[in-house]
């Protein structure tokens, strides 16, 4: 319940103050934001499935967090930073709709 | 996809599923998946994970919202590619350069426009000058300049209409411009007529003393005039007299209608 009014509170914060982001954060921020929802999406898996650890997620969302703005970077430095971002995007797509998926049959039965 | 066998990438599985956390009921694994997330939900437990993960969260929602925001509100260019960017700009230069030559070329256009019709002002200005001297001649307008007036006093009444034709074609010959005779404007198709022991001028009876009005240049009308044998010394002989006099500023304001020629057109244009 705390997680999903933190969510909220987010949203809220960042709509109503507008913060200014770094131009140096900003290439990052997109995939670092669907980074992270494969987190919370594999996260919220892993409780339904009963296996839950805060450590992980923690870990999990930082190091995916980080890995997702690196390969973007590193893409960027290479000449092709769109399509890297692209098949990053593709990847953590599929693993969300996979997660989809089992919280699906968690929650729905089907 | 089973809910046991996660694979090793999986971050959000550990190796070894911890279950001492969350009581593992005996009911099947579906209504246990759903028990526990309705659990996580209401009772809002002040745990270290769920302070954790609302950290988390809130990050997350924080960037989802800026980047929603700073896409949805900077227009269509956010999002280009740089190669994008430059062929819109090509683009746009090419449409400015375009936009340059057109806005010359209609700038000439209106340069042209404007001196012609400053060429037509100009000739509107000339038809202008050219009817006020052609309504002299033809005594529509009223004239003003240096000139004369004769006048003619007849007691006896020997003067007739001949006399005063002569006086007029004198006139002219010296040069007058604009004439009225007795508030008669005398022009090409003037003529006198003898009328009554008066005589008349289009057809108006005039009488006497017999006033000239003059333009023209003083120096040639009044000699003109008194040259031997001529105008006044005839007149003198009718016992008539005839003064002349010299002015700077003669006034000839009768007028005359114009008139439309019935049959006779501009054979130019």
């Amino acid at each position: 319940m705390i997680a999903v009014l933190g969510l909220v509170a987010g949203v809220v914060v960042g709509l109503l103050v507008r913060p200014e982001v770094p131009a140096v954060v900003e290439p990052y921020l997109p995939i670092a934001v669907v980074a992270a929802l494969d987190a919370v999406f594999g996260g919220l898996r892993a409780m339904l499935d009963g296996i839950f650890v805060d450590k992980v997620f923690v870990v999990s969302f930082l190091s995916n967090v980080v890995v997702a703005a690196l390969i973007v970077f590193l893409g960027d430095k290479l000449g092709v930073g769109s399509q890297l971002s692209t098949g990053v995007v593709v990847v953590l797509g599929i693993r969300i709709f996979s997660n989809a998926a089992a919280i699906r049959r968690h929650v729905f039965r089907a | 996809m089973s809910t046991n066998g996660t694979p090793p990438e999986e971050p959000n599985v550990p190796e070894q599923p911890l279950v001492e956390g969350t009581p593992a009921p005996a009911g099947a694994p579906e209504e246990s998946g759903r028990r526990r997330l309705a659990a996580g939900l209401w009772p809002p437990r002040l745990s270290r994970a769920q302070l954790i993960v609302a950290l988390l969260l809130f990050v997350l929602g924080l960037g989802l919202a800026i980047q929603v925001r700073s896409n949805s509100d900077s227009g269509p260019l956010r999002g280009a590619r740089q190669e994008d960017l430059v062929r819109i700009l090509d683009e746009l230069d090419g449409r400015t350069k375009r936009l340059e030559d057109e806005k010359q070329k209609l700038e000439e256009q209106r340069k042209e426009l404007e001196s012609s019709s400053n060429q037509a002002e100009e000739a509107r200005k000339q038809t202008v000058e050219k009817e006020r001297q052609l309504g002299i001649l033809a005594g529509t307008v009223a004239a003003q300049g240096p000139g004369i007036t004769l006048r003619i006093t007849d007691p006896k009444g020997q003067v007739q209409s001949d006399q005063l034709l002569d006086t007029l074609q004198e006139l002219r010959a010296a040069g007058a411009e604009a004439i009225q005779i007795n508030g008669v404007r005398v022009v090409a198709g003037s003529f006198f007529s003898d009328e009554g022991g008066g005589v008349a001028i289009d057809g108006k009876k005039i009488t006497q003393p017999y006033e000239f009005r003059v333009i023209g240049k003083p120096q040639d009308l009044e000699p003109a005039l008194n040259i031997p044998g001529g105008v006044v010394q005839t007149l003198e002989k009718e016992q008539a007299t005839a003064n002349v006099t010299r002015s700077a500023k003669i006034v000839v304001d009768a007028l005359r209608a114009a008139k439309q020629p019935d049959y006779a057109r501009s054979s130019s244009s």
